[in-house]
């Protein structure tokens, strides 16, 4: 570590160098913190966690009960022991609260002023955070698995949604309509990504075992299927598939040039997004059970990149490119849905059926525990020496 | 001077295995994986005289992960050998994921065997010297055979017939192995006994050193540590270090 400040003092390395290693190493000791805690309000269990991406302070959880809570994550109170306390609650009491479970969430991309959230009572609804009241309601025939918006959009604001509708439905927020539907899939949309590279760029998984990439500005079809053999015609089968079963969740890597996809087949791809090619790196068995999206999240910042995903009761690290676990962090007592990475802290914040948010924070670093002769020809840390180790008895002869 | 490629040095980089014990603990981590000794060890544990001599050694490619922790690189390792043909690859069939390995030396000698004296000699040896150095592939397509390799459709009958390819679908075969169905017989056989076993203990585990010194029964041919093998690799049991030894616990799916 002194040598990593050294270099970036005298120049001989790069900043990102030491930001990256400090990044990987607290990534690495992520532990549950008694000093951190997120405040219970969930009656029911948390579907969707999603931390804004402008200051990273304020956090957005959906839960099975339809209810949506804003936390703020900042530590104002220059104690260690803090609660991350809710802002605001959409609660059961409100008139526009969602009849059924909140699927997914997600801030606008621009500023915290409005946030958008999907659920299965077939609604979409476009909300103010001052008012807590919807701006824009979008109805669908079928449930809402999934929604997001492009996170680098500047020319575009759709929101593209996916449904039990095998076609992904693109809402401009702008016209307040469903201006277009791209049409490709044959089972129901599962999971749907932009690129966080190139702002036209979607990525959708689906029932029907694939996981399509599409340029919304293309009138035809999608641009290709990704297919897990790679195009070796000795494995495949009848068609393109991504997984051996049904695809439920999708994750660019935070540059755009990777894609990672998890199936029922209790496998994890990770395809590089530009070609398509299935990288072959091998997970072993991820377990996944959900009939559902499942959310996951990969690091940024680090060398090498972590994805966490929920599996079962705990969350799984697994190192990106290659395979290995890393750790499972437990300490949920029901399964996990969901899992956001904060990128600024290094820290992973998982809700669960059992209605707890828990936030991973890195272990602090043990202050260092000096050496007997420096202590003696220093002044100033006799004052920090903690008075337990102090000796209590006295040279001389006459206090006895 | 690419310098954002090199890695976080070992020292700097704290508390790697976190909870160590389930899933995490490895077999020999460090060091390059030999796999061509790790292939040899483990066909050593194949019964070659339960099928009379008559077939290769056969080994699953996910026992080769129960060697050794890192699979991408045990995947990337064996598709090298793969590409420079001294060793075959099948689709097993019984599981959509099991895939078997056999050496190429091996398979020629014994598919020969087992074809002197009938009349298929001649379009068997025609595959093995012309089709199987230049495509190590695991099936072949109608055009394929037609057009790439010059084969007759009567030429591909008698290949069919004589077990080394199997149908896929109309017009595509995958590569096999002849009389592999007793393998894969007694294969399951014995995986489910094995499995039994540890299901039946307390608490559905059981120490390995255990396990291997448990008498098998008539289901079981295979030597233990074959099947011990197959079923860490394929991830059925998790395989938990403890003080007393390798634990092995029963996975419920």
């Amino acid at each position: 570590m002194l040598g990593f400040l050294f270099a970036r003092q005298t120049g001989l390395d790069d900043p990102l160098r030491l930001k990256r290693a400090e990044s990987t190493r607290r990534v690495l000791c992520m532990e549950l913190n008694q000093d951190r805690d997120v405040e219970r309000i969930h009656g029911n269990g948390i579907n969707t966690i999603d931390i804004e991406v402008i200051e990273g302070r304020y956090m957005l959880s959906g839960g099975a009960d339809g209810v949506i809570v804003i936390y703020d994550l900042e530590n104002h109170s220059r104690k260690p022991q803090y609660t991350c306390k809710s802002v605001c609650t959409v609660g059961r009491s409100s008139r526009h609260v969602h009849k059924f479970s909140v699927e997914t969430v997600q801030w606008y991309p621009h500023d915290t002023g409005m946030f958008v959230s999907s659920s299965f009572d077939k609604t979409m609804k476009v909300w103010d955070t001052e008012t807590l009241k919807p701006a824009e309601i979008f109805r669908f025939e079928g449930n809402i698995y999934c929604h997001q918006m492009s996170p680098i959009a500047k020319k575009h604001s759709l929101i593209a949604v996916g449904t039990k509708d095998p076609k992904v439905q693109l809402c401009d927020l702008k016209s307040g309509s469903c201006i277009q539907v791209l049409q490709g899939h044959r089972g129901e949309i599962l999971s749907v990504r932009w690129s966080p590279r190139h702002e036209y760029i979607l990525a959708t998984a689906s029932a029907d075992s694939s996981v399509r990439l599409w340029d919304v500005r293309r009138a035809t079809g999608s641009l290709f299927a990704l297919d897990q053999h790679n195009g070796d015609r000795s494995k495949a089968s009848f068609a393109n598939m991504a997984h051996n079963g049904r695809v439920n969740g999708l994750c660019f890597t935070a540059d755009g040039l990777f894609l990672l996809s998890a199936g029922t087949d209790d496998r994890m791809r990770l395809w590089k997004a530009a070609s398509g090619e299935n990288t072959l790196v091998n997970y072993g068995k991820v377990a996944n059970e959900t009939r559902k999206g499942l959310k996951f999240a990969v690091s940024q910042g680090c060398s090498p990149e972590f994805a966490f995903v929920p599996c079962g009761s705990s969350v799984a690290v697994y190192a990106l490119h290659t395979g290995e676990l890393v750790t499972m962090l437990r300490g949920h007592y029901n399964n996990v849905d969901c899992c956001e990475f904060h990128p600024d802290y290094q820290e992973l914040y998982s809700g669960g059926k059992d209605c707890n948010i828990l936030a991973w924070v890195p272990t602090p670093r043990k202050p260092d525990v000096e050496d007997e002769g420096q202590r003696s020809t220093t002044a100033e840390s006799e004052s920090t020496l903690n008075p337990a180790f102090e000796d209590a008895w006295s040279s001389s002869d006459e206090d006895g | 001077m690419n310098r954002k490629r090199t890695l976080i040095p070992e020292t700097f980089t704290a508390k790697k295995w976190k909870s160590g014990s389930d899933n995490v603990g490895v077999q020999a981590n460090d060091g390059p994986f030999d796999i061509k000794a790790a292939l040899e060890s483990l066909m050593s544990l194949f019964n070659r005289k339960l099928f009379n001599d008559t077939l290769p050694r056969i080994v699953l490619q996910h026992q080769l992960y129960s060697l050794h922790g890192d699979r991408t690189s045990v995947d990337r390792q064996l598709n090298e050998l793969r590409e420079k043909g001294e060793v075959l690859v099948f689709q097993m069939g019984f599981d959509a994921e099991a895939v078997g390995v056999v050496f190429t030396e091996d398979y020629r000698e014994k598919v020969l065997a087992g074809e002197a004296g009938r009349a298929t000699l001649g379009a068997v040896e025609k595959f093995l010297n012309n089709v199987l150095p230049s495509c190590p592939d695991m099936s072949f397509n109608k055009d394929q055979m037609l057009q790439q390799f010059f084969f007759t459709d009567a030429e591909i009958t008698q290949l069919v017939k004589c077990g080394v390819l199997t149908v896929k679908d109309a017009g595509s075969w995958w590569l096999a192995i002849p009389n592999s169905g007793r393998f894969t017989k007694h294969f399951i056989q014995g995986r489910k006994a094995v499995l039994g076993m540890i299901k039946k203990s307390r608490y559905n585990e059981i120490l390995m050193s255990d396990l291997e010194r448990r008498q098998t029964t008539s289901q079981v041919k295979f030597q233990m540590k074959y099947h011990i093998h197959d079923i860490i690799g394929a991830e059925m049991v998790n395989r938990i270090s403890t003080t007393s030894g390798v634990l092995l616990r029963f996975v419920e799916s």
